[in-house]
């Protein structure tokens, strides 16, 4: 019983660590004005913490470039299970315009495994809050992964 | 002797339920407060049941016995609260905990965590001794340290002790973190140094020293109940009028150095609380 | 029986420290002290039945004893006039002949006839002070052993100073037991410069130039303690025509210039306790070695001048003297603990947080209410075990690490982890309920509540105090990746037998003495408050309960030590946790605590503790605290005058 309120409150209660791997800064704008007044994420228990120990969700922006690419590494590790990545903006998903230059990874999903995929340039607030509860949504698998270590 | 068990039973219900409630009040106040709408009542006790749920994740297991201790500490001030004992010993235990929670916070070699560790030292050293001079306060006003003889005692003690229970405001913003004395961790932004004091405690650890701060909420809010303990209405008033206060104080401040939180709380505390302590020697 | 016990306390050292010097074999001189430890620690066991007692012997193997301890006396002044004059301290010898000729009038113009009806008085706080001074004294010898050893070995001495070094610390116990069961105030006097010397020769040991600077200065801020005490016995035999201490204690208050060699009594023991202004020398004495540290300068000596004012304070309860002292005593509690904030040197904090306890026991003795006596009686007992037990502790690991420095014992706990976790437990027993020191520090402040000043003072300090001890254990702990090394399988590492010995026996002892204590109470601490107050505390539920105050000691031992398991088996499931490096902005490498900085070069994260130098750095803080301190002295002298 009291694991099936664990379980309902993974979802009720998803902690944010938000990293730029070399965004513009659009997509960032757009993820911190989710936490205003006018979108409000609270209400949905979401809070940004800025420490990958306390995080549940790592939303990522930007191409991932050579020198970033251990910091996402390490802080991916840093977090605890269950966790999943969203990638935001058409530069996480695969480098965007910038796939080509000689500095980029080019996409997220190069270096930490992705969960959800969020395009745009920006990407809108909603559709990065859409994101998210898809997120919540694979937890359950998640913790699935974890009991049985795969 | 069953008296003693329900009590000790109704002090650790106390601590979870209560503070996690009266937290939860304070997200939604706060949000209000923001033109934001904000959580449900119940979202600190998702957050806790969530962070229980994660995998442990340590950086010196000497994390695990401090955030352990920290919360047993708070839990057993709070239980001798409810079994009325002696007030001076009640604060010594909480103060067992806020030191192993300084203590584990140390044990990591992060400077963020140092700092902060620091930080909440120069917190508990603001707040310590103005605590200690409103149990002094109420020793000379009723002649006893117990709480089952302040409880019986028949006037308001808000009557005789008025610039003492605003010294005791100063050590309960410090203690709900709240600015502008919420140096050293805090609930709500982050701050310059991430989260402070509590960077490297994780998952299940996370939740002890979340609800070891629900215990001491608890015990803080029931030390100002004592302020008005002759009538549960009055009681009620008192605290719902300090924590909304504290709330207002919160959003309307920013957060200060250590310098300033040191100087002022020391400086303004001990005026009143000298001024108060005159009043009660001159009146024995 | 009870002559024979006495006998063998204070003469049995004196013996075996003349052996010592005359073997010059390392084995004997170790099986030497071991015997002589053992039997003074059998010795003030067994003389535990027998308190109260009083004995005058009169003769020594045949020799009137009065004449053997005036010239006794007399030799010793003539010895620290010697010091004096090679060391050319005009102070030391210009405080020696004055103390010669004030003895010279007490003993051969002023007294006629028998001085006192009791030589030797034994109540319980005398008995608490030789069990004290006999059991810690006697452990902190035998782990003097192995560390002398270790000390001359790095000074790579040729020639063994041992000998000198064993001869004073063992004839300081029969000194220090002298002391304090010594009722005629002549053979009180003798013994307490007889402290005084050995301090200033142990001080002085390694004979390096600062060691034998803070050596003259030690024994010039005693002497002048020393002869204001000369000076109190005419004073007390013009009055009351008798040197019997317990006798004037009695006779009570009887205003006027009675009570101003009290006052000037309370002054020698502000000296030799190290109170403000005369702090200097005990900072100084950090020099000598740590078993010197240990046992002269916080569990016994200093404890020679709390002891001497808690022994006169029913003399002057009730009178302005008492008040004065109390806030003294809380101003020294205050000061001390803030300068102690300021610290980075592991022994000068040690030695801060020792001025600061017996500050504390100051204003109990001069709060003189039951719970007040009570309360400096416990301080006395549990502050002597856990300050030796970190000062062993400090000793064990600078000998292993080269430095005294707070900030260089950081992650201790890897190299060392069984004296770091002696350590990190002594400090929690010195700052934590339910331990016996918060129990004596709950019961003094519960004492102090009606005295305004004292009070605001000790509320402050008791804040001050936590601070600093708080950051040194944390920092002892500190280690990153902690749950890749051994734990809790601990790998003990290699320390001599009687260091292992001593540390934990100390430990242990303060612990069970923590659980025992209401028993403790009972039985030693409740009896030694004799006619002059009335028990304050009951014992009820395991716990002390007052008209106002209950601390339940042993139920809290067990709820804590069932927390302790709890948090145990914590750590030991968090050993099978996943370990990760601490938060570093992501940019940690694989190496504990470093990380890729400008460049890409690897860069050290360190922090340092917060020591507030600009509000309590010692520098600062020193000239404004002796300054207040010496009005305080100034009122207490005036108010008697």
């Amino acid at each position: 019983m009291f694991k099936a309120f664990i379980k309902k409150s993974r979802i009720k209660s998803p902690w944010l660590l938000h990293f730029d791997c070399g965004s513009c800064n659009g997509c960032d704008i757009e993820v911190l004005a989710c936490l205003t007044p006018v979108y409000d994420v609270e209400r949905f228990g979401i809070i940004n913490v800025g420490n990958p120990m306390h995080a549940d969700i790592m939303l990522v922006t930007g191409t991932v470039n050579h020198r970033n690419r251990k910091v996402l590494a390490n802080l991916y590790e840093q977090m605890p299970s269950p966790k999943v990545v969203i990638a935001i903006g058409a530069c996480g998903l695969s480098g965007g315009i910038f796939r080509e230059a000689y500095n980029v990874v080019g996409g997220v999903d190069k270096v930490i495994p992705v969960d959800v995929y969020v395009p745009g340039c920006p990407a809108k607030p909603e559709a990065i809050i859409d994101g998210v509860v898809t997120a919540l949504g694979r937890f359950q698998e998640k913790t699935q992964a974890l009991r049985t270590g795969t | 002797m069953i008296n003693n068990y329900v009590l000790v039973l109704a002090g650790l219900a106390a601590g979870p339920v209560i503070g996690g409630l009266v937290s939860g009040a304070d997200r939604i106040i706060t949000a209000r407060v923001q033109s934001r709408i904000g959580p449900p009542l119940f979202q600190p006790f998702y957050d806790v049941a969530k962070l229980l749920g994660k995998e442990a994740v340590v950086v010196n297991v000497w994390q695990a016995f401090c955030a352990y201790a920290y919360l047993a500490a708070a839990a057993i001030s709070v239980v001798l609260f409810f079994l009325q004992s002696d007030l001076l010993l009640i604060f010594f235990t909480q103060a067992v905990g806020a030191l192993f929670l300084v203590g584990g916070a140390l044990t990591s070699t992060s400077p963020y965590s140092q700092i902060g560790a620091h930080r909440e030292l120069l917190q508990i050293l603001s707040y310590e001794p103005l605590i200690m001079f409103v149990i002094i306060g109420m020793y000379l006003e009723t002649h006893s340290f117990k709480v089952s003889d302040i409880l019986q005692w028949q006037e308001p003690l808000l009557l005789k002790l008025p610039f003492l229970f605003v010294a005791l405001g100063y050590g309960l913003t410090i203690k709900l973190r709240k600015s502008p004395f919420d140096l050293s961790t805090c609930h709500h932004a982050h701050q310059e140094l991430v989260k402070g004091l509590t960077t490297d405690y994780s998952g299940p650890f996370l939740a002890l020293t979340e609800i070891g701060h629900w215990f001491e909420v608890v015990f803080f809010l029931c030390l100002s109940a004592l302020f008005w303990a002759t009538s549960w209405v009055g009681m009620a008033i008192l605290l719902v009028v300090t924590y909304l206060l504290e709330i207002i104080v919160d959003n309307v401040s920013a957060r200060l150095t250590w310098r300033w939180m040191l100087g002022y709380v020391w400086a303004m505390g001990l005026a009143l609380a000298l001024v108060n302590l005159i009043w009660l020697y001159a009146a024995r | 029986m009870v002559s024979d016990l006495t006998t063998i306390l204070i003469l049995l050292p004196f013996v075996s420290a003349i052996l010592i010097y005359l073997i010059r074999v390392s084995a004997i001189r170790s099986l030497i002290v071991l015997l002589t430890g053992f039997t003074l620690i059998a010795c003030s066991l067994l003389l535990i039945p027998y308190a109260p007692f009083t004995w005058s012997p009169h003769a020594l193997f045949g020799v009137p004893l009065h004449g053997v301890v005036q010239v006794a006396d007399f030799v010793l002044l003539l010895v620290i006039l010697y010091f004096g004059y090679i060391r050319r301290s005009i102070l030391i010898q210009a405080l020696s002949v004055f103390q010669i000729i004030v003895m010279v009038y007490v003993e051969f113009f002023m007294v006629k006839g028998p001085i006192s009806t009791d030589i030797f008085y034994c109540d319980n706080l005398s008995l608490i002070m030789v069990l004290i001074a006999s059991i810690v004294g006697s452990l902190i010898c035998f782990q003097a052993i192995p560390y002398m050893k270790n000390h001359e070995r790095h000074l790579h001495l040729e020639k063994s100073k041992q000998p000198q070094f064993f001869l004073v610390m063992i004839l300081f116990l029969g000194a220090m037991n002298g002391v304090v069961l010594a009722n005629d105030m002549t053979f009180f006097y003798f013994f307490f410069e007889l402290t005084t010397l050995c301090s200033f020769l142990l001080i002085g040991h390694d004979a390096t130039e600062i060691a034998t600077k803070n050596a003259v200065r030690a024994l010039w801020m005693n002497s002048l303690g020393g002869a204001a005490f000369a000076v109190a016995l005419p004073l007390i035999y013009r009055d009351l025509g008798h040197l019997d201490m317990q006798m004037v204690i009695r006779t009570g208050p009887v205003a006027g210039l009675y009570v101003l060699p009290i006052a000037l009594m309370c002054f020698a023991a502000f000296t030799k306790s190290a109170q403000f202004p005369f702090q200097s020398w005990l900072l100084g004495a950090m020099v000598a070695p740590t078993p010197v540290s240990a046992l002269l300068h916080s569990s016994t000596m200093v404890k020679v001048g709390v002891y001497l004012v808690l022994r006169i304070a029913p003399a002057i309860q009730l009178n302005f003297l008492s008040q004065t002292v109390a806030v003294f005593g809380a101003f020294g509690f205050l000061a001390a603990a803030a300068l102690a904030v300021g610290q980075s040197n592991g022994k000068k904090v040690l030695a801060y947080s020792t001025i600061s306890n017996l500050g504390l026991i100051f204003a109990c003795a001069g709060i003189n209410t039951p719970e007040a006596i009570t309360a400096g009686i416990l301080l006395i007992m549990f502050h002597a075990v856990i300050k030796a037990l970190l000062f062993l502790c400090v000793g064990t690991i600078e000998q292993h690490i080269a430095s005294r420095d707070i900030e260089d014992m950081r992650g201790l706990y890897a190299h060392m982890p069984l004296t770091a976790l002696i350590t990190v437990m002594g400090v929690i027993m010195m700052i934590m309920p339910p331990f016996g020191m918060l129990l004596s520090k709950w019961m003094a402040i519960e004492a102090a509540a009606r005295n305004i000043y004292a009070i605001i003072m000790i509320a402050l300090a008791s804040a001050l105090t936590v601070m600093y001890w708080a950051r040194w254990a944390g920092n002892l702990m500190s280690d990153p990746y902690a749950g890749r090394q051994f734990l809790l399988k601990l790998e003990i590492e290699k320390q001599a037998a009687l260091t292992w010995l001593a540390l934990l026996s100390l430990c242990v002892g303060a612990g069970v003495m923590s659980v025992a204590a209401p028993w403790v109470y009972a039985t030693m601490v409740a009896p030694a408050l004799g006619g002059a107050y009335v028990p304050p505390f009951t014992m009820g539920g395991g716990g002390l309960e007052s008209t106002s105050g209950t601390f339940a000691v042993v139920p809290l031992c067990i709820v804590a030590a069932f927390g302790f398991l709890v948090a145990i088996w914590a750590v030991k499931r968090a050993m099978r946790a996943r370990v990760v490096a601490p938060y570093l902005s992501g940019i940690q490498t694989d190496d504990p605590g470093v990380f890729k900085g400008p460049m890409n070069q690897p860069v050290k994260a360190w922090a340092r503790n917060y020591y507030l130098l600009s509000i309590f750095g010692e520098e600062r803080l020193t000239t404004w605290v002796n300054l207040s301190a010496g009005v305080l002295l100034t009122l207490m002298v005036g108010g008697v005058l």
